[in-house]
């Protein structure tokens, strides 16, 4: 609108000068370039040659590079940098090379016919043209959708009434919540796999839910709270103020203000049972073909799937496997894209409203 | 129908004493608060302003610990009394805040309509809702064209004003003003003054400030709070402001007031 050209951005408070900089790059190439001549010449162990050498120079050249910078106070700059920017950088490489593996030995598996087709009239040593996981990929998201149907309510609801109630059974609640979170997902597969009969219950798709549950529940549950937790108490008092009943202040208010938080205890959840194994392994069942009832029958699931043919010693059938473990990344992948996208909806509408109303002044 | 303005009403309190846990912080108070009066509280830190002014909209009973012991009277009428519902009072008796507390989530104009909803009433013509309440709080020409955006993004004087306005929209009969100015500019300070004075012809208003000069600018009366060491507060002196300012009757008011000591 003002015909003022815009201002380059200057940000006087970057204080490093074009020499500075040099200094920096030389202290950061040097110690490269020093660990890797010695890891050659003298041939020794990698991880050596990386915590051995290349560490402790580099922790030196970046302090002498901060004492010159900025005196003492450069030095402690200097170290804590140097050390956060390589513990991310191992967290980075282990992400980067388990995904680079799985994408490696799994992409040659990927077709459209993989992602469509079921396991019918598969054996160990049938070609990678025939057959696929779409009746995993299915049973997956039936497994886990039932989970998260039974899991969310009940994990919300715990986070509300640890956080919104003044009762004294908060402290048995939060106790009870955090053992379950220990227990080992194999105990709570046994453990549905024992009452089973009690519930009338064959190897199912609700079973495989069932004995999710449990792992779901206290993440959503403890991630949930801690979402809550955030929300100022200033906007309860405000809401009540205004001659809020509770429940209402906690809808309008508290929950909305809480939502990013909770949509990540979602994800946690997910995240946390979607590429479970064991539970599955003995209480789903399996199947080579397409199931879509979680009552009846037993259901193929993508980690089981891949259990059982990796177990196998024929090539086919462990490419098969790979193959499965890319899909269950690209789920996983498209699970949180959703949820981001789901999360971020009510902010896309009030910008959409905005400018419509925009658009009409 | 917005420009229907619910009467003033008078609110009285007896013996009011409050405790928290076992420590008893306020002693035997009783008001009175005439229909379209500012009443101004005044006091050292610490000495139960704040506590009194929650216990007249049942905001102090969500305190864990608290305890109360007295009546409050709005129109004569306990609002701690047996059938009543403490979310009538409060909507009846609306309540701004030492900070701006804006829901965050919402925009201007949600807010302004958010009280209308929490208490579950139904909203009539919004549109003329939102500007006559904002109008009231004399922020309306600041924000009139910017109705649909986040009310974080107001400065701080301008989401106190937002406050008091979405209190505003609930047509209270009764206003409690919790040091409202003490974190705005001089500026922003003498618009919710001016604020106050028109609202005084449509509600009552009881205000806490520990501004001398604006409870002398806004309040017709005054009632000076005081908690010796290791006792629970009480009122030292109520009266006209004229008086309580110039003739004080109690030798630690001359001193307050004065600046001597608080
Ligand atoms: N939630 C609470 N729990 C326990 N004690 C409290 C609580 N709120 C206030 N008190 C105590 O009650 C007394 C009065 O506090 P209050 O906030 O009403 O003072 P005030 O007069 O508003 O002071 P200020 O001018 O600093 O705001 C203080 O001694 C305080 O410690
Ligand atoms: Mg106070």
């Amino acid at each position: 609108m003002s015909t003022q050209q815009p201002r380059p951005a200057k940000q006087p408070w970057s204080r490093s000068n074009a020499a500075q900089r040099r200094e920096i790059i030389a202290a950061s190439v040097l110690p490269l370039i020093v660990t890797a001549a010695i890891y050659w010449i003298l041939k020794i162990d990698y991880t050596v040659a990386l915590i051995g050498v290349f560490l402790p120079l580099q922790v030196l050249s970046a302090a002498a590079v901060g004492l010159r910078a900025f005196g003492r106070r450069g030095i402690w700059d200097a170290l804590l940098l140097v050390l956060t920017i390589f513990l991310s950088a191992n967290v980075l490489v282990l992400l980067a090379s388990v995904l680079a593996s799985v994408i490696g030995k799994g992409f040659g598996a990927l077709s459209s016919q993989f992602f469509l087709q079921n396991n019918i009239y598969v054996s160990t040593t049938t070609s990678l043209e025939y057959g696929g996981v779409g009746h995993a990929i299915l049973g997956s998201l039936i497994v886990v959708a039932i989970t998260t149907l039974l899991a969310v309510p009940l994990g919300i609801s715990i986070a509300v009434f640890l956080t919104q109630s003044q009762s004294r059974l908060r402290g048995p609640v939060r106790t009870f919540t955090q053992a379950i979170s220990g227990l080992p997902s194999v105990v709570s597969g046994l453990f549905i796999l024992s009452i089973m009969p009690y519930l009338h219950l064959q190897h199912v798709g609700f079973a495989g839910a069932l004995a999710l549950f449990p792992l779901m529940l206290p993440t959503i549950a403890r991630v949930a709270e801690e979402a809550l937790r955030l929300v100022p108490a200033d906007l309860r008092m405000a809401a009540l103020a205004l001659g809020a009943p509770n429940y209402r202040a906690f809808f309008k208010v508290i929950l909305p203000a809480a939502k990013t938080g909770i949509m990540t205890a979602l994800l946690l959840g997910l995240a946390r049972v979607v590429g479970e194994t064991a539970p599955l392994v003995l209480t789903l069942g399996s199947n080579n073909s397409t199931n879509l009832n979680p009552f009846d029958g037993g259901m193929a699931s993508l980690p089981r799937y891949i259990y059982s043919f990796v177990n196998t010693k024929y090539q086919t059938s462990q490419e098969r496997a790979w193959g499965a473990a890319l899909v269950l990344l690209m789920v996983v992948g498209l699970l949180f894209g959703a949820a981001r996208v789901l999360g971020r909806k009510k902010s896309l509408k009030t910008k959409a409203s905005k400018a419509t109303k925009k658009g009409n002044r | 129908m917005a420009n229907e303005l619910a009467t003033a009403s008078t609110l009285h309190t007896e013996d009011v004493s409050v405790w928290f846990g076992d420590r008893q912080v306020l002693d035997k108070v009783s008001l009175t608060f005439p229909a379209n009066q500012v009443t101004a509280l005044i006091g050292p830190s610490g000495c139960g302003k704040s506590t009194f002014l929650r216990t007249l909209n049942r905001m102090h009973e969500l305190i864990p610990g608290a305890g109360l012991a007295g009546a409050v009277y709005l129109d004569g009428k306990d609002i701690y009394g047996e059938n009543v519902d403490a979310v009538d009072v409060r909507i009846n008796i609306g309540m701004v805040f030492q900070k701006p507390n804006p829901f965050p989530t919402m925009s201007i104009k949600e807010n302004i309509l958010s009280g209308l909803k929490l208490s579950g009433r139904k909203i009539g013509d919004s549109e003329e809702l939102v500007e006559t309440s904002l109008r009231r709080a004399s922020i309306w020409n600041e924000v009139k064209d910017r109705l649909d955006d986040q009310a974080l993004s107001l400065s701080g004087g301008q989401q106190q004003r937002l406050c008091i306005a979405r209190s505003l929209a609930m047509n209270p009969q009764v206003l409690l003003m919790d040091e409202p100015c003490s974190a705005l500019d001089p500026g922003s300070t003498r618009r919710i003054e001016e604020t106050i004075e028109e609202l005084s012809d449509s509600m009552t208003i009881v205000i806490v400030t520990h501004n001398m000069q604006q409870a002398q600018r806004v309040s017709h009366q005054t009632a000076f709070f005081l908690a010796d060491d290791n006792t629970p507060g009480g009122v030292v002196e109520f009266g006209s402001t004229e008086d309580v300012f110039n003739r004080p009757v109690d030798a630690r008011t001359n001193d307050y007031v004065n600046g001597h000591f608080g």
